[in-house]
């Protein structure tokens, strides 16, 4: 257990070490980064003059918003996907066709139809996750057993239910690994509108704000911020999915 | 009750027709317990699936209590429990649920249900999940979901094949145990000479593919039926009876 543990810390450590002896050295111009220290003290000041919360704030409402549209849309359309191969057939190329394109390359399109408010961000957002939830629930039905649905089958079960009660469970395990990448996903696209489409509050506004300036410990403070808010959203994630889908590899 | 009238089923490849099945005729009667005995890849499965209405007969006809299969009631038991039972549902809910979809209500199902589980020793485990029960009690869960909702015949494709001996004996009690309650019209299918003897009324013998009836025994050992009849001179005379009607080539 204990040796776990040390297991656990052991690469972040040795990160934090190169990087300090990095700045101690000056091997790279402290204009460009900034020592760990100094970027400990400024998080911890932006938390004492609570101006971080704020950023904090608008970037989690801004995830959930978009990766909650994009689960709403993503599942039942990835399951129908993977269910009906009419449905598959008449999606599969414009799926598989915007899977290649980056979703940054396509903020100017969006800010075309959702101008530069908070619209744009979820619509990119969603765009960004819905697409990848989208897919994995539809491999979701392609791996699931097709025995379960056979037996299913036996016993009468059609349509609706057949989906709700057979289809869906079947796919769920695969929902969530989708749900996982989704999430930091979502992230990292609201943390680069921020930083490009412009706002008036966000990490990704923090960490721009900072680099136009210069201040870097400001910046490294907002990047390891983002940092630690994906690594929760991860491990909130997990929970989850440990709860809801607790049979997974058992 | 279960009549096969000329059932034929072949498959059209490119390289030609292979059958599977050749002209089988077969009558069960209504409560009757028949095991039907071939040498792998015969086509037994093929034959089962037409029987329960998931696959189509190339020619002839399948009637299950005067009703097509698709039409009728069955209740289904696969070798491959790990894949037939349903994960995300606890034991209860899993030999509830066929009566979920026939729309019993709740309280009632949940009687029946307990009923059945507490037959096969399992009542105390209802609130468990399939990862947390052993092979042999997954598959008692799998027989209780089957004829939970009173299906009009019973189907069991090799259900014990994933067993260990001792397991598999106990479980060929179990479910007479129940059977002898119900007088389900069973159809089981198994590779084991002594399962298919012990169990059954009438054991029919197919012929390596395409399948063929080769022969039918009468099985007159008396119900109930106790383990010791595995040694007694009557089993002992059918085993080789029906082992006479292969030919072994050297």
């Amino acid at each position: 257990m204990k040796n776990k543990k040390l297991y656990y810390i052991l690469i972040p450590v040795l990160l934090l070490c190169i990087w300090q002896i990095i700045s101690y050295f000056k091997l790279v111009s402290p204009l460009f980064l900034a020592s760990p220290y100094d970027v400990f003290v400024h998080l911890i000041s932006s938390f004492e003059d609570g101006t971080i919360w704020t950023d904090i704030g608008h970037t989690l409402y801004r995830v959930v918003i978009g990766f909650g549209i994009a689960a709403i849309i993503g599942v039942p359309l990835g399951l129908l996907m993977g269910y009906s191969s009419r449905v598959y057939n008449a999606l599969e190329f414009t799926v598989e066709f915007f899977r290649g394109i980056p979703t940054t390359a396509l903020f100017p399109l969006f800010l075309l139809i959702f101008g530069i408010g908070d619209q744009a961000k979820f619509a990119v957002t969603a765009w960004g996750a819905g697409l990848v939830i989208l897919i994995n629930s539809m491999y979701g039905v392609h791996l699931g057993k097709e025995l379960r649905v056979r037996v299913a089958k036996t016993m009468k079960v059609k349509g609706f239910e057949l989906f709700s009660k057979v289809i869906f469970p079947e796919a769920l395990p695969q929902i969530f690994s989708g749900f996982r990448v989704a999430i930091s996903l979502s992230l990292i696209i609201v943390i680069v509108t921020e930083m490009f489409i412009g706002t008036d509050a966000g990490l990704g506004k923090r960490i721009i704000d900072a680099q136009l300036v210069y201040q870097t410990a400001n910046m490294y403070a907002a990047i390891l911020m983002t940092g630690i808010l994906g690594f929760i959203l991860n491990k909130l994630m997990l929970f989850v999915e440990n709860k809801m889908v607790h049979w997974k590899g058992k | 009750m279960i009549s096969v009238c000329s059932v034929t089923k072949q498959f059209e490849k490119p390289s030609g027709i292979t059958r599977v099945i050749d002209d089988i005729n077969l009558e069960i009667n209504k409560g009757e317990f028949v095991t039907v005995f071939g040498p792998n890849g015969s086509g037994k499965t093929t034959l089962l699936n037409i029987i329960a209405g998931l696959d189509n007969p190339s020619s002839g006809e399948v009637l299950v209590d005067n009703k097509k299969p698709k039409e009728a009631d069955v209740g289904f038991v696969f070798q491959n429990y790990n894949e037939s039972l349903f994960p995300w549902r606890t034991v209860l809910d899993n030999v509830v649920f066929p009566m979920e979809i026939s729309k019993t209500p709740r309280e009632k199902a949940v009687k029946i249900a307990e009923h059945l589980l507490d037959k096969v020793g399992l009542l105390h485990s209802k609130d468990k999940f399939m990862y947390e029960l052993s092979g042999g009690q997954r598959q008692l869960v799998s027989i209780c979901r089957a004829i939970a909702y009173d299906p009009d015949i019973l189907i069991m494709d090799e259900p014990f094949s994933a067993l260990d001996y001792s397991t598999t004996r106990k479980m060929e009690l179990e479910l007479l145990d129940i059977w002898q309650e119900k007088k389900i019209t069973t159809l089981f299918v198994s590779h084991d000479i002594d399962e298919a003897i012990f169990l059954a009324d009438r054991v029919i013998v197919l012929s390596p593919r395409p399948a063929k009836i080769k022969k039918i025994f009468e099985v007159k050992l008396p119900r109930p039926r106790a383990l010791d009849m595995l040694s007694s001179p009557e089993f002992t005379e059918l085993r080789n009876a029906i082992l006479n009607t292969f030919e072994y080539e050297k």
